[in-house]
């Protein structure tokens, strides 16, 4: 018995083709059920998510079966669309499942998310009768495997861009960003990309100061947030929790004075420090101070770097377990 | 002797559960994983120390807390209890990795040879206020010793944020610096709400009018714990210096004890 598996995802075809070949959630088992009693083919599993549509097929001889599913698929999709697909059999397309349930093959590497929806296909094909000894044995021994990646492996640890890298420090220091206050000075791009990486975290309360008081006002809105003078922004200092900042100015526009002014008033809070301008907008001293934590764009790239290079290293060790599980 | 023996063996037993936990839940730290065990291995080695502690009563007729290895062994019982309760209430991701080899190591040092009376005498006359201001003496402790934990813990993240090291998995796994001052905050307001009420029995228990220097040091100590409660509730403090007096503090008390 032979095993192939047909499909295309995000990296083999755009949204409006994987829209043609998605199969909804419920009718999973049911399209299973169906490719399953095509000749050639004795048993079938379907997973189809936003990000891909695979179908996975024991038949008593690869060619014969890939053949019938390539035949089954065009009836439905036009030969355009089916240049998109790709397909593999044997050890290939093993490989492929057991990755696939890591995470390894996911846009965001290491999610874990493709791991319930391949159970649940899997679930459906069960349930409607198109497995046998050949998918039930191989379906279950990937979820095996995806186990062992998760429990030996750190893949799906840490994060790999300056603004995800801020945020999940943001995290570190604050926990649940519930309610707290962020502060951005300077409306610039990769502000308000924090900002809002802060904002879809948790973080309640954005108060935004710019030299044009228009570009602020324009981007608290855009935020939620309030636009506060840039004569005035001191005064909120003492409830921000953390504090963005990204002028073009050539002079610190916040020093170590003016945190110590307000530590008493803020009850010695940590506070936050993500200072993307250069040349820098916060005096390097501000991060002598106990409770503040302060990071420029050079550490947060330094953070987003290495995270990317423990990745890598993560995917080669999750591939060598693999191999071992093949 | 044989009374002794069974003692020897259960403090073994509950010395190993501890370090089990220890063991185990550093390998899971490094793996950069959390271990599911860590809570299971100090429930474990809990009841051990509670079952040592109830052997130890019944030998002495009266609350254990005779000798140093008594003493020693209440307190990692204490400490073991209040991780139990803080854990399994605030799921405080690796406290129990922290607390493990510090009980383990209290209850290390009463198996050493001369700590624990191996034959004790069987107190008559028990002095209720006595037995209560030893008990809550000691259960303050375990308290105090938990925010002590818990702030080494602060530290350690904290110097690892301050310098921008997100490389360690130990970082990946402790909980928030917020989180972690708050908690030493809660077990300092803890533990000394337990010391107060030992020091008002151990005096309420001191008849003879003498000031010695157990009572003393007792004083200085409760004093310590009151100021620093007293300007973090008043004025507030950075956390790390919070962190910092909660684990010298301790420490000191540690050590001033079996010195007097």
């Amino acid at each position: 018995m032979d095993l192939v598996c047909l499909g295309l995802n995000y990296e083999t075809a755009p949204v409006e083709v994987r829209e043609h070949f998605s199969v909804p959630a419920e009718r999973l088992g049911e399209k299973a059920k169906e490719i399953s009693s095509l000749s050639d083919i004795t048993e079938s599993v379907v997973i189809s998510t936003c990000n891909r549509t695979e179908i996975y097929v024991a038949t008593e001889e690869a060619e014969c079966g890939t053949k019938t599913l390539n035949e089954y698929l065009a009836n439905e999709h036009d030969a355009v669309e089916m240049q998109h697909l790709y397909q593999k059999s044997g050890d290939e397309a093993r490989m492929h499942l057991f990755r696939l349930v890591c995470g390894l093959d996911s846009m965001v590497l290491g999610e874990t998310e493709i791991f319930g929806q391949v159970k649940q296909a899997y679930k459906q094909a069960l349930e409607s009768g198109s497995t046998k000894g050949l998918l039930n044995k191989l379906f279950q021994k990937s979820f095996t495997v995806g186990k062992k990646i998760r429990t030996n492996t750190r893949i799906q640890m840490g994060q790999t861009s300056v603004g995800s890298v801020a945020v999940d420090l943001a995290e570190k220091i604050f926990g649940k960003l519930d309610g707290s206050h962020v502060m951005v000075i300077g409306a610039g791009e990769m502000s308000r990309q924090v900002a809002q990486s802060m904002l879809s975290r948790g973080a309640s309360n954005v108060t935004v100061t710019n030299r044009t008081n228009e570009r602020a006002i324009e981007l608290a809105e855009e935020l939620g947030g309030e636009a506060v003078p840039f004569d005035a922004w001191e005064n909120t200092l003492a409830a921000a929790d953390v504090i963005v900042s990204s002028t073009g100015a050539s002079e610190p526009v916040l020093t170590a004075a003016q945190i110590e002014a307000v530590r008493r008033k803020r009850k010695f809070r940590p506070l936050f420090l993500i200072d993307i301008a250069v040349p820098r907008d916060i005096e390097p001293a501000v991060g002598d101070i106990e409770e503040v934590y302060l990071y420029d764009i050079d550490k947060l790239q330094q953070l987003a770097k290495e995270a990317r290079f423990s990745r890598a290293e993560q995917v080669r060790i999750c591939e060598e377990l693999i191999k071992e599980e093949l | 002797m044989e009374g002794f023996a069974m003692d020897k063996w259960t403090l073994l037993i509950a010395i190993l559960l501890a370090a089990a936990a220890a063991v185990q839940g550093a390998s899971y730290v490094r793996r950069g994983v959390r271990s599911p065990w860590t809570m299971a291995w100090m429930l474990l080695s809990f009841i051990a120390q509670l079952a040592l502690l109830g052997m130890r009563g019944d030998l002495r007729g009266a609350c254990p807390l005779g000798d140093t290895g008594e003493i020693l062994i209440f307190s990692a019982w204490s400490l073991t209890m209040f991780y139990l309760l803080e854990g399994s209430v605030y799921r405080l991701s690796l406290l129990g990795v922290f607390t493990a080899p510090l009980v383990a190591f209290l209850l290390g040092l009463a198996l050493i040879p001369g700590m624990m009376d191996p034959d004790p005498l069987r107190i008559t006359h028990v002095d209720a206020w006595g037995e209560a201001h030893a008990a809550f003496s000691v259960l303050a402790y375990g308290a105090l010793g938990l925010a002590a934990v818990t702030g080494v813990m602060f530290l350690l993240l904290n110097n690892r944020l301050k310098e921008g090291r997100m490389d360690n998995t130990l970082f990946k796994n402790l909980p928030p610096v917020r989180d972690l001052s708050r908690v030493v905050i809660r077990l300092l307001v803890l533990g000394f709400a337990i010391l107060t009420l030992g020091l008002v029995c151990g005096l309420i228990m001191k008849t003879s009018g003498d000031v010695s220097k157990h009572l003393i040091v007792a004083l200085c100590q409760w004093v310590a714990y009151a100021v620093l409660l007293i300007v973090e509730w008043r004025r507030g403090m950075p956390p790390r210096k919070l962190a910092l007096a909660a684990v010298v503090l301790f420490v000191l008390s540690l050590l001033i004890f079996p010195l007097l």
